[in-house]
C-alpha cells in the first residue's frame, strides 16, 4: 500500500457501522496504513448487510465491504486488561486512531482521549459521534436518524409541510461526519509539528451540518431578525421551474430560472402557447403562479424520457437532469469512461464492481485496491510485524481471551 | 495549547464562487491557513447579495447566509477581465501552496490559470479542480445547481415518504458536504508533496465524492440487482425497527427514535410502560419488526404524538433509548447542547454590524479554530499586494484608479 498519498501514516480504525469505517476508509484508500481492529464479534456492519440473496454471513455484508477497502484487520477484545493492553500497543504504533464508538462507550473500556493520549502524546484521535464528546446530549445513545434530525436539516429542508420531516435514505448524517473528522482530522496529522503534537478530534455529526449546512444559510438571519422558514416539499419556493418533477419513465430535477435557461426549455418543449403567457415572464411570477405552471409542463415531462428531457435542455443551455436510479447511476456511460468502478476479488462474495476513489489524484492514485479483512484476517500477521511478538506469545494472548479467538484458530 | 494551527504557512489562492468552493478555503483556514478568495466588483458572486441584510441594509458585504458560509476565507479582488488582474493573480498564486476553483472544466484555461500555466510560476502547486461531474469523460460540461447536483448520483431517488415519489432537498446538502470532503483531497496532496516533492491536479468530481453516501444502496444494487427507492426514515438497510419521525405536542413538532438491538427494544417497552401490543408476536424480534414496521410506527406514533417533544427524548434516553428531538431552525440558536458547543458565534464584522455565524464546527483539543467575521469585498487588498507582492502605493492606487485591483 506504499506509494499514495498517505503513504506513511499509520491508522488504527476502531469504528463500526458507517462513520468511522468510512473515515478510515479514506486514509487507506489514499495509502495509510490502516489496521481495523474488531471486537471478536466483529463490526456491526458484519450482521447488518446487505447481504447476498438477503442471507446473513459475517464475511458478505455489503455494507462492511464497501466502507473498509484497503485495510488490514486484526480482532481484539478490549474489554479485558490483557485485550486493552493489546490495543494500546497498537495506538503506541499508530499516528491516528478513528473511532465512533459512544463516548460512554470509550470510557468504559479505560480508552477515552484522557487515558489514551498518556500512551501516545502525538496520537491524533479522531472521535466521530452524533452529538460529540461534550456537551448536554454527550451522554446520549443516539444513531445517524437522531444526528441527522437534530441538525435543523430536515425541518427547514425536507419533506411536506404538516407531514413528518426527512432524512435522505442513507446514513447522511454518519457520511457528513465521516468526512469533516477526515478534513480535521488530517490536518491535524499533517501539521502536528506546528501543533506541538497530537489532539482530540471531536466531530459531532449533528453540530457539522447543523453548523455548515443548516447554520451557514440560517442563523444570521434567524439571530437578527427572529424570522425562520420551514420546509415546503417544493425544491425552490421562490423560483420556478425548480422542483423534481414524474416524466414517461421516472423523474427529473426540472430547473429553468434565468431568461436563457427558461428560453431554452421554452424552445425544447417546442415553444407551446401556454409558455408566452405574462404571468410567466420571470422566475418569480412563475413560482407565484406554481399551481398553474407546473401542470403545464408535467404534461409535456409526461410524455417524454428523463435522459431525453436532460439531453435536450441540457443542449439548450438549461440546467435539467434526470433523477438517476441506483441503478442508472451505477451504469452511467460517464463514471464508466472515468474508470470509477472497480472490480474486486473477495474471498467470499467473489468479484463485485466497487465504487472506486472519490476525487483523482493523478500523481500519487488512490481507490480501493485490497478488499475488506475476513474477521481477524491479518492477527498473526498484524500483531508480529507491529508488536513484534512471537508466534508463542500471540498464541499466549489467545488462551488470554486477549485476541479474542480461539487458540490455534488463526 | 498549542504552538500553532496545524496549518500555518500554507496560502491557498480561492477562485472558489457560491457555496462549495468557499467552504474548502473556510474549513482550510479554520485550521491556520492564509485563504485569500479572488473575486471582484466587476462580478459579484451571487451570493454577496442574498438576503438577510445585516441590519436590513442591502448591499454585497452584508448579506448574512454569504458571510456564514465564506468566514474565514480572505478577500481579494480583482477583475481578471484586465490582463494586468491575470497577471497579479499569478504572482500570488507563485507564493501560494494551494489553488482551489470550482468552474465548469475549461474555464481556468480560458482565463490562463490552467494546471500548466500555474505550474510555470509555482513548479509543486496543488491545483484542486472541483466540476460537478469532474474534469472529463462525456458528462463533464453537465449544468446543475449545487441541490440538483444530487439527482446524478442516485441520491435523489433514495429522498421522500416510503413507497413514494422522489422529494426534493430544497438547499444543497452537497455543497459543504464537497467542500469539507475537498479540504481532505487538498491535505492529501499536500501531504503527497511533501513527501516527493511533488505538487498535482487534483480532479475533485462532486458526483464521484456525493456517490460515496449512496454506499448502501449500491451494494445491494451490486450484490442482488435491487433497486431502492424513497424510504420515509427508515433504516438504509433495514437493520433498525422501529427507526423514524414519530410526532409529538405541539405544531411540527416531532422525535426521532431508533432502535438497532433487542435491549433497546426491550427498553423502549419498558419507557412505555409494557403496552400489551408490544409484546405481539410480530414484533417479538427484529426481523419481524422490519416485516410489520408500517404497523409499528402507527402503535409507536399514538403513543408518542400527546408528549411534549423535549420531555419524552429525556424519559427514553433515562430508559438507554436512542431518541432525539426534531429541531427546527429557531431551536437551533438555543439549544442547549450547540450553546455549550460553541456551535454558533457571534462576531463583530469590521464594517460595524454583528452578525451570527458558525465557528469550528469540529473541536480540536490542542489548537483552537481561528474563526473571523465574514470577509468584505477586497478587505485584504493592501496587505497582499503592498506586504506580499512588494507593490509601491503609487501602482497600488493606479490599479484601484484602473479598476485592476476592483
Amino acid at each position: 500500500m506504499s506509494g499514495g498519498a498517505l503513504a506513511g501514516i499509520k491508522v488504527v480504525d476502531f469504528g463500526q457501522m458507517v462513520s468511522a469505517p468510512f473515515c478510515a476508509k479514506l486514509f487507506s484508500d489514499y495509502g495509510a496504513d490502516v489496521i481495523k481492529v474488531e471486537l471478536p464479534e466483529g463490526d456491526a456492519a458484519r450482521r447488518t448487510g446487505p447481504f447476498p440473496d438477503d442471507v446473513p454471513h459475517a464475511e458478505k455484508s455489503g455494507l462492511y465491504f464497501i466502507n473498509n477497502t484497503n485495510k488490514r484487520g486484526v480482532t481484539c477484545d478490549v474489554t479485558n486488561e490483557a485485550g486493552r493492553a493489546l490495543f494500546l500497543g497498537l495506538l503506541e504504533w499508530a499516528d491516528v486512531l478513528i473511532e465512533n464508538n459512544l463516548p460512554g462507550k470509550m470510557r468504559e473500556w479505560g480508552l477515552d482521549y484522557e487515558q489514551i493520549s498518556q500512551v501516545n502524546k502525538d496520537l491524533v484521535v479522531i472521535s466521530i459521534t452524533p452529538f460529540g464528546q461534550t456537551g448536554p446530549y454527550s451522554g446520549w445513545n443516539a444513531y445517524d436518524l437522531n444526528a441527522y434530525h437534530l441538525s435543523g436539516a430536515s425541518s427547514r429542508y425536507c419533506g411536506r409541510p404538516g407531514e413528518m420531516p426527512l432524512e435522505h435514505g442513507t446514513f447522511a448524517a454518519d457520511y457528513f461526519g465521516a468526512v469533516s473528522g477526515a478534513a480535521w482530522g488530517m490536518a491535524a496529522v499533517y501539521g502536528r509539528k506546528l501543533a506541538g503534537g497530537g489532539q482530540l478530534v471531536d466531530v459531532s455529526c449533528a453540530e457539522a451540518i447543523a453548523a455548515t449546512f443548516v447554520g451557514g444559510q440560517n442563523i444570521g438571519g434567524y439571530a437578527q431578525d427572529g424570522r425562520f422558514d420551514k420546509r415546503t416539499g417544493i425544491g425552490m419556493p421562490l423560483g420556478a421551474p425548480a422542483t423534481i418533477m414524474p416524466c414517461k419513465d421516472g423523474h427529473v430535477w426540472m430547473l429553468a430560472l434565468e431568461v436563457g435557461q427558461w428560453q431554452g426549455l421554452k424552445k425544447v418543449m417546442g415553444n407551446p402557447e401556454w409558455a408566452d403567457m405574462e404571468l410567466f415572464d420571470d422566475m418569480l411570477t412563475r413560482a407565484q403562479n406554481a399551481d398553474i405552471i407546473y401542470p403545464f409542463i408535467e404534461e409535456w415531462t409526461l410524455q417524454h424520457g428523463k435522459m431525453e428531457i436532460m439531453e435536450k435542455c441540457q443542449a439548450a443551455g438549461c440546467p435539467i437532469s434526470a433523477v438517476f436510479t441506483v441503478a442508472e447511476a451505477a451504469q452511467q456511460a460517464h463514471l464508466a469512461a472515468r474508470d470509477f468502478f472497480v472490480d474486486m476479488e473477495h474471498p467470499e462474495l467473489g468479484r463485485v464492481r466497487n465504487m472506486g476513489a472519490p476525487f483523482k489524484l493523478p500523481a500519487s492514485p488512490g481507490g480501493p485496491k485490497t478488499p475488506a479483512p475476513l474477521l481477524g484476517q491479518h492477527n498473526q500477521e498484524v500483531y508480529a510485524e507491529i508488536l513484534g511478538l512471537a508466534a508463542v506469545q500471540i498464541d499466549q494472548l489467545r488462551r488470554e481471551g486477549a485476541i479474542g479467538e480461539v487458540a490455534g484458530n488463526g | 495549547m498549542a504552538k500553532a494551527l496545524p496549518l500555518k504557512g500554507i496560502r491557498v489562492v480561492n477562485f472558489g464562487w457560491v457555496w462549495a468552493g468557499p467552504v474548502t478555503g473556510q474549513t482550510l483556514a479554520f485550521l491556520g491557513a492564509e485563504v485569500l478568495k479572488v473575486e471582484s466588483q466587476a462580478r459579484v458572486d451571487m451570493t454577496r447579495n442574498l438576503p438577510p441584510y445585516a441590519e436590513g441594509e442591502p448591499g454585497f458585504n452584508r448579506s448574512l447566509s454569504n458571510h456564514a458560509c465564506w468566514a474565514g476565507n480572505g478577500s481579494v479582488s480583482l477583475n481578471l477581465k484586465e490582463p494586468e488582474g491575470r497577471q497579479l493573480a499569478l504572482d500570488l498564486i507563485a507564493t501560494a501552496d494551494v489553488v482551489i476553483e470550482n468552474f465548469g472544466p475549461g474555464v481556468m484555461e480560458n482565463m490562463g490559470f490552467g494546471y500548466a500555466e500555474l505550474c510555470k510560476v509555482k513548479k509543486d502547486v496543488v491545483l484542486c479542480s472541483m466540476p460537478g461531474a469532474g474534469l472529463y469523460g462525456p458528462m463533464k460540461n453537465v449544468r446543475t445547481y449545487g441541490l440538483s447536483l444530487t439527482s446524478i448520483t442516485g441520491l435523489d431517488s433514495l429522498v421522500g415518504y416510503k413507497g413514494g415519489t422522489p422529494v426534493p432537498v430544497e438547499n444543497a446538502y452537497s455543497d459543504p458536504f464537497v467542500g469539507i470532503f475537498s479540504a481532505f483531497a487538498i491535505l492529501a496532496a499536500l501531504n503527497h508533496r511533501d513527501n516527493s516533492g511533488q505538487g498535482q491536479h487534483v480532479d475533485f468530481s462532486q458526483q464521484e465524492a456525493i456517490m460515496q453516501m449512496i454506499g448502501p444502496d449500491y451494494m445491494d444494487y451490486e450484490l442482488n440487482g435491487r433497486v431502492a427507492g424513497p424510504k420515509g426514515n427508515e433504516h438504509p438497510v433495514a437493520a433498525a425497527a422501529p427507526h423514524g419521525v414519530f410526532p409529538c405536542a405541539g405544531d411540527d413538532r416531532w422525535i426521532s427514535i431508533a432502535v438497532p438491538s433487542e435491549t433497546e427494544w426491550q427498553s423502549l417497552q419498558v419507557a412505555m410502560g409494557k403496552p400489551c401490543w408490544a409484546d405481539a408476536p410480530e414484533f417479538s424480534t427484529l426481523v419481524q419488526r422490519v416485516e410489520n414496521i408500517d404497523a409499528l410506527h402507527r402503535r409507536l406514533a399514538e403513543w408518542t404524538a400527546a408528549s411534549d417533544d423535549f420531555q419524552l427524548a429525556e424519559e427514553l434516553q433515562a430508559h438507554g433509548v436512542a431518541a432525539a428531538p426534531v429541531l427546527n431552525i429557531a431551536d437551533l440558536l438555543d439549544n442547549p447542547h450547540y450553546r455549550e458547543r460553541g456551535t454558533y458565534v457571534e462576531v463583530t464584522h469590521p464594517l460595524g454590524f454583528s452578525e451570527t455565524i458558525y465557528g469550528a464546527y469540529v473541536k480540536t483539543s490542542r489548537t483552537e479554530a481561528d474563526v473571523k467575521p465574514g470577509p468584505w469585498l477586497g478587505q485584504d487588498n493592501e496587505r497582499v499586494f503592498k506586504d506580499i507582492l512588494g507593490m509601491d502605493a503609487e501602482r497600488y492606487a493606479s490599479l484601484v484608479d484602473a479598476k485592476v485591483i476592483y
